[in-house]
């Protein structure tokens, strides 16, 4: 579904992303962590081309994102993605939110749109808000009502960048609950996260990058009892011990 | 905002001005601080206006002069202090009702309005409205501006009888109303108009000071006769009398012909045009018979 | 001060035909609105449109902007005037000089020229307003929209400019009270709006303060209308939550 090739970037100097080599296969969970700075955000946003690359390929669903001649928004409009920070837009209630996309960019019509969305709102578990502005409601909430406004546009792909970073600890598993119900149902992911937790029951493999390179790719199991690198190892240190 | 606030410090003012400042009169005034104060104009040439020096310099200040020179001999005051105070047509009523200026001479019409609020001396001139145009226009006279566009200059007789002429006698014009004279030659010298109608001192002046005076021309049958006054604050017959007394003395002497030919019959500064502006008939007869009455009244 | 106050002079003729004072303020009033009214749409249409213009990416569309609003803002507004007045008349072909300065009625032509000059010179500003409104958003929100397959006039249309203009209602607030403040330059072309008439009425009838009273009272009570009326728009709009919007 998604294949990246040989893939570099640079910010001036800054050599971002270095040499990635990367698959994720239809219905596939993946999972990418990796300490701060190490190009995470950067390498999940070439994937719908929210940043470009410098050298190499990215392939999903068959097209070539980085050609010049790829009709970006048709591809966006195929690919979902969640923000940190949820980037819901403000002056519209949760039900505009979701429809929004659906209705002007994929021409639906406002009442399909709207039957969709209270199912997607259902299925997140906030029907009850369809008509909240984003401001009046929790940062979980928030984040539920982006998962559900990246659905509507039924992505093949959905792409999470940190997802429950911004979120007070106890809004965390709402929010994870619903991504783990989204890849029981056979959705591709690709998860920005440092949530081991989650990692390790849903995932199908964990990505470790560091300098923009990728430096492990295993499934959980093999790579939280068997990192090979000492990076890896030191990060996954750091991310298992709870502060003291 | 900040205009706003104008209007209302102009109101309020206004409103607590009524108080009367000077109960006594001008004279014992002028007795007990030992000055007068003279309001002037900024640009009415050649009446009074401001050239090369801080002193404003014109035909009425020359008259208002001569009256300071009277009070000094009457008061026997020799050194009679005289302090000038920039006026401008809107504030030139209420600075005399106010008592911040004695005597206004400059280019000031005495009329009925003006009467309930100040005094006015014996005339020091009088205009007729006419119409200055070029001289290739065609237009000779008032009909002959039925249907077309002329220029006249915002908040002067010449603007009232342009529109009441269209009321009563339909001559359909378009009257445009500039902000000043300047601003309606420019109007007429850039053909958005192909008369302006002004007394006709003015539009002497307008056309000395045009690239080529030879190309325009006043012309027209005066529509109206406007007699000149120095305005001073109402019911002071004392003050009145002196200033009176001081002009008509000057059209006795004929003094006033060397005057009238200095301002208007010769280069006045600041670029010494000529406005070539002989005395009307009109004048004459005032002299003769010098009034303080409006020419309305006459 | 023996001021003759006066208050029913806006009852007594004017002297020309059976006009009373009074219905010179209020012709006043009428184009001192429609000078204003006409020209804050065109420069709220025109200044959105180049306050866009300077967020955009293209270099050659923001410069165009820019240009326009250095341009626009620092060359006074008097001097604005004469130019549409007096100059812009002198471009245009030799028939149509003739037909603008003299077939076309003197109050029309004015009327033009100054609504073109307000208009032009109000834009710039909006522009700026506009500028401030949009830059002041996250990122996050031009992220979120295109990585929903917005294009970019579709991100300005729903997501940056129904944000940015909630923002900026109270600065374009100041800048309609502004417009009308303005308008009063009308009286230099000759054209007779409120604060002509009222000087107009101070020359003629001698009673200057009760002019600039009725004035005082009818820019106040017009700003104070405009005043309520944005404040209106502002709490209808008002989205909760939104930065500088009206709810909370
Ligand atoms: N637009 C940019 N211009 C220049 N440098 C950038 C830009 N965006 C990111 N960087 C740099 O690129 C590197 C990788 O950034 P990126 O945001 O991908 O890291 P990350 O792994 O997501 O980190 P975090 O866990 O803190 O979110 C960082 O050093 C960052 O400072
Ligand atoms: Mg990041």
């Amino acid at each position: 579904m998604i294949r990246f090739n040989s893939v570099h970037k640079w910010f001036k100097d800054l050599h971002v992303l270095n040499d990635i080599n990367l698959e994720v296969k239809a219905g596939e969970v993946v999972v990418v962590c990796g300490p701060s700075g190490s190009g995470k955000s950067t390498l999940i946003r070439t994937v719908n081309q929210l940043e470009t690359i410098s050298q190499g390929e990215i392939w999903v669903d068959g097209v070539n994102v980085a050609d010049p001649k790829t009709d970006l928004n048709a591809l966006r409009a195929e690919v979902g993605f969640v923000f940190q920070h949820f980037n819901l837009y403000p002056h519209l209630s949760v039900l505009d939110n979701i429809t929004l996309s659906p209705i002007q960019v994929k021409g639906m019509d406002k009442a399909a749109a709207e039957a969709r969305a209270v199912q997607l709102l259902e299925k997140v578990g906030l029907a009850h808000k369809k008509d909240a502005f984003p401001a009046q409601l929790s940062g979980g909430q928030q984040q539920r009502v982006a998962i559900a406004r990246g659905l509507a546009m039924d992505p093949r792909v959905m792409l999470f960048d940190e997802p429950t970073s911004a979120l007070d600890p106890e809004m965390i598993g709402e929010v994870l609950k619903v991504m783990k119900d989204l890849a029981l149902s056979g959705m591709t992911m690709m998860v920005v996260t440092h949530e081991m937790g989650f990692a390790r029951e849903v995932a199908d493999r964990v990505v470790f990058i560091d300098h923009g390179q990728v430096l492990e790719s295993a499934a959980p199991a093999e790579f939280f009892s068997a990192p090979r690198t000492e990076r890896a190892q030191q990060f996954l240190r750091q991310v298992l011990t709870p502060m003291r | 905002m900040r205009f706003h606030q104008k209007l209302i410090a102009s109101a309020v003012v206004g409103g607590l001005l009524v108080t009367p400042a000077f109960a006594e009169g001008t004279l014992d005034k002028i007795k007990k601080t030992g000055t007068i104060t003279l309001g002037h104009r900024d640009s009415s040439i050649p009446f009074s206006y401001l050239a090369n020096s801080p002193q404003p310099i014109g035909y009425s200040v020359d008259i208002a002069n001569k009256v300071v020179d009277k009070l000094k001999k009457d008061l026997n005051m020799p050194n009679l202090q005289v302090k000038y105070n920039l006026v401008t047509s809107q504030t030139r009523i209420p600075l005399v009702q106010n008592g911040t200026v004695d005597l206004e001479c400059g280019s000031t019409t005495n009329n009925l309005e003006r009467q309930r609020q100040v005094d006015f001396s014996v005339g020091i001139f009088e205009i007729g409205t006419r119409l200055l145009t070029k001289k290739t226009s065609g237009v000779k006279d008032f009909p002959d501006l039925k249907g077309k566009n002329v220029v006249t200059t915002a908040g002067t007789t010449s603007e009232r009888l342009l529109k009441s002429m269209n009321a009563e006698q339909g001559l359909g014009m378009n009257v445009i109303s500039a902000k000043d004279h300047g601003e309606s030659f420019l109007m007429l010298e850039t053909g958005r108009a192909v008369a302006f109608m002004m007394d006709d001192v003015l539009l002497a002046g307008e056309m000395a000071k045009a690239k080529r005076p030879a190309d325009w021309v006043v012309t027209g049958k005066p529509q109206s006769f406007e007699i000149y006054g120095c305005m001073m604050r109402k019911g002071d017959p004392a003050f009145k009398k002196t200033v009176d007394d001081a002009i008509r003395a000057l059209y006795k002497s004929g003094e006033i012909n060397k005057i009238y030919a200095k301002w208007f019959q010769s280069p006045v500064p600041p670029k010494n045009v000529n406005l070539n502006f002989p005395m009307s008939p009109e004048f004459k007869k005032l002299i003769q018979n010098p009034t303080d009455k409006s020419a309305e009244q006459m | 001060m023996n001021y003759h106050w006066d208050w029913a002079v806006f009852f007594k003729s004017t002297g020309i035909g059976d006009e009373i004072y009074l219905d010179w303020f209020v012709a006043g009033l009428g184009w001192t609105v429609a000078v204003a009214l006409v020209a804050w749409c065109i420069a709220l249409a025109l200044g959105a449109v180049l306050g866009v213009m300077r967020t955009l990416p293209n270099k050659a569309l923001s410069g165009v902007a820019t240009a326009y609003v250095e341009l626009f803002r620092n060359v006074p507004l008097l001097v604005q005037l004469f130019v549409w007045y007096f100059l812009v008349p002198d471009l245009l072909p030799e028939r149509a000089q003739v037909w603008f300065k003299q077939e076309l009625n003197p109050t029309t032509s004015a009327y033009l020229s100054v609504v073109a000059c307000l208009a032009f010179f109000t834009a710039a500003r909006v522009c700026e307003q506009v500028r401030t409104g949009i830059q002041a958003l996250p990122r996050g929100q031009t992220m979120a929209a295109m990585a929903m397959g917005f294009s970019l006039p579709q991100v300005y249309r729903h997501v940056l400019l129904p944000q940015a203009f909630r923002i900026i209602i109270p600065p374009l607030t100041s800048e309609f009270l502004n417009i009308f403040k303005n308008s009063s330059v009308a009286s230099l072309i000759g054209l007779m709006e409120l604060l002509a008439q009222t000087k107009q009425t101070a020359e003629f009838s001698a009673n200057l303060f009760e002019a600039f009273t009725l004035a005082t009272l009818i820019y106040f009570v017009l700003n104070m209308s405009l005043m309520k009326g944005m404040g209106w728009l502002e709490k209808r709009v008002a989205v909760p939550g939104l930065i500088g919007s009206g709810g909370k």
